[in-house]
């Protein structure tokens, strides 16, 4: 018996004899001394710093397990790096209100905004004949960052997301509100300095996006983005450009159909909001 | 004995949870033997120690952070066992569930008095120790696993390889023993 009392509160400490068969695995020990070497090792670093020796010199299988943990361990570890610490991850709350890919996509769509900006005022201070960028972009810039809500491509998490109760029109909606936010100002912002009022673009705005999302209940979110997109781009943006005027449908007198269409594409939306509680829906 | 390291295991952990390579490779050289040793006693199995090993420290690795001190009595060796322990049923139950093949248990240990018994009475005390060596191996085995190593009942059983009833009836009698032997 040892009398260090080094590390440990009892100040007795396991024989050596006895810690080396302990080591082996030998069986034989009487149940109560196996009990208390289990307990008093937990509590004693001198008597694990023993038992290490001993295994080291009695117990080659041990030493071979150990190695062979040790090599795997390196490589583990250096493939894991840290995780906890460092790595940054958006908060449950943050979650709930936007997918993960939002964030790319809506720095994307602010980056066209801003260089649609920038060919507004260069075309400003020469001659000043186009129709504002800006205005012609607006009604279609939420929908990259819209179709970011429900994507299997784009949410590692989709199935998951789609199987919790949070699924569905709700979850969507939430998330598309989360677009908007950002979006819209932005909009505001640049549609200041390009001459741009929100009053002419912004039902239009909200019509594309519920539109979207009401089609995208039938084709897909991405399908139907897409699809409203290259509709838009091709029968507005494209002749108005080579016209050389603001589209009509931009104008004031067109808000009251703007309007018709929001209320009509928003019902449709509603009465099928079961397709976002189905997997395929996320294409 | 060794030379002692002026840092304890606790501030090792705390160190690792900074990403401090090096005192994870120092906990590693001073708690893998005895984890090694303690495992190989529960699993005959090497490769599975082994697995079981490295998740275990992988875990220690990545989660150091969560090492919440008070939930083990601060020690931090105690927190390396308790993630080993649950590892290692979840790798009997994960190889049950694959193969369909008994969990490698060593047989139970033979009552065999030792002459180094009387050294550490001190520590267990008399009466417990003898009502312990007189219990039955597959009660002793229980009782060891429930109580030593803080593992549920249906953990109990992953690891002994016995339905979860078993082991509630033995850890009951095993209870009236001591009762019995301590009155």
């Amino acid at each position: 018996m040892r009398d260090d009392r080094a590390g440990d509160r009892s100040g007795v400490h396991v024989p050596a004899e006895l810690l080396d068969r302990y080591a082996v695995g030998a069986a034989g020990i009487a149940a109560d001394a196996l009990w208390a070497v289990e307990a008093h090792l937990e509590s004693c670093a001198p008597c694990r710093d023993r038992l290490g020796e001993a295994v080291h010199r009695r117990s080659p299988a041990t030493v071979v397990v150990l190695e062979r943990v040790r090599v795997g361990l390196d490589a583990a570890v250096a493939r894991s790096g840290r995780m906890p610490a460092r790595r940054r991850r958006l908060p449950g709350q943050a979650v709930r209100w936007a997918a993960p890919a939002l964030l790319p996509r809506l720095a994307m769509t602010i980056l066209v905004v801003l260089v649609a900006l920038g060919l507004d005022l260069a075309d400003q201070m020469t001659e000043g004949r186009l129709p504002s960028l800006v205005l012609l972009l607006a009604p279609v810039a939420p929908l990259l960052g819209v179709t970011a809500a429900w994507s299997r491509g784009l949410d590692p998490a989709h199935e998951l997301v789609t199987a919790s109760p949070r699924a569905g029109l709700a979850l969507v909606l939430r998330r598309t509100l989360a677009v908007l936010a950002v979006v819209i100002p932005v909009l505001a912002a640049a549609g200041l300095l390009a001459g741009a009022s929100p009053a002419r673009w912004l039902l239009p705005c909200l019509a594309f996006t519920i539109g979207a999302l009401a089609l995208g209940e039938v084709i897909g979110l991405h399908r139907a983005a897409r699809g409203l997109a290259l509709l838009w781009a091709a029968v507005v943006v494209a002749p108005s450009l080579v016209a050389a005027e603001p589209p009509v449908l931009l104008e004031p007198a067109s808000l009251p159909g703007w309007a018709a269409l929001t209320i009509a594409v928003a019902i449709a939306l509603v009465v099928r909001r079961d397709a976002y509680t189905v997997l395929a829906s996320g294409r | 004995m060794g030379a002692v390291s002026p840092l304890d295991e606790e501030q090792l952990v705390r160190l690792i949870a900074c990403g401090d390579r090096a005192a994870f490779d120092e906990l590693y050289r001073r708690t893998s033997p005895w984890l090694a040793v303690r495992l190989r006693r529960r699993c005959g199995d090497d490769e599975l120690v082994a697995e079981v090993m490295q998740e275990t420290y992988l875990a220690v690795w990545r989660a150091a952070e969560a090492f919440a001190g008070a939930s083990v009595g601060g020690s931090a060796v105690g927190w390396v066992w308790t993630i080993a322990a649950r590892r290692l049923v979840d790798a009997l139950r994960r190889r049950a569930r694959d193969a369909r093949v008994p969990p490698v248990a060593l047989p139970p240990e033979q009552v065999v008095p030792a002459a180094e018994d009387e050294a550490l009475r001190a520590t267990v005390g008399d009466e417990m120790g003898e009502a312990l060596r007189r219990l039955a191996p597959e009660l002793r085995q229980v009782l060891q696993a429930m109580v030593l190593d803080g593992l549920t009942v249906r953990e109990t059983a992953v690891l002994l390889g016995v339905p979860e009833g078993t082991v509630k009836t033995r850890a009951r009698r095993a209870r009236i023993a001591l009762r019995e032997a301590l009155s």
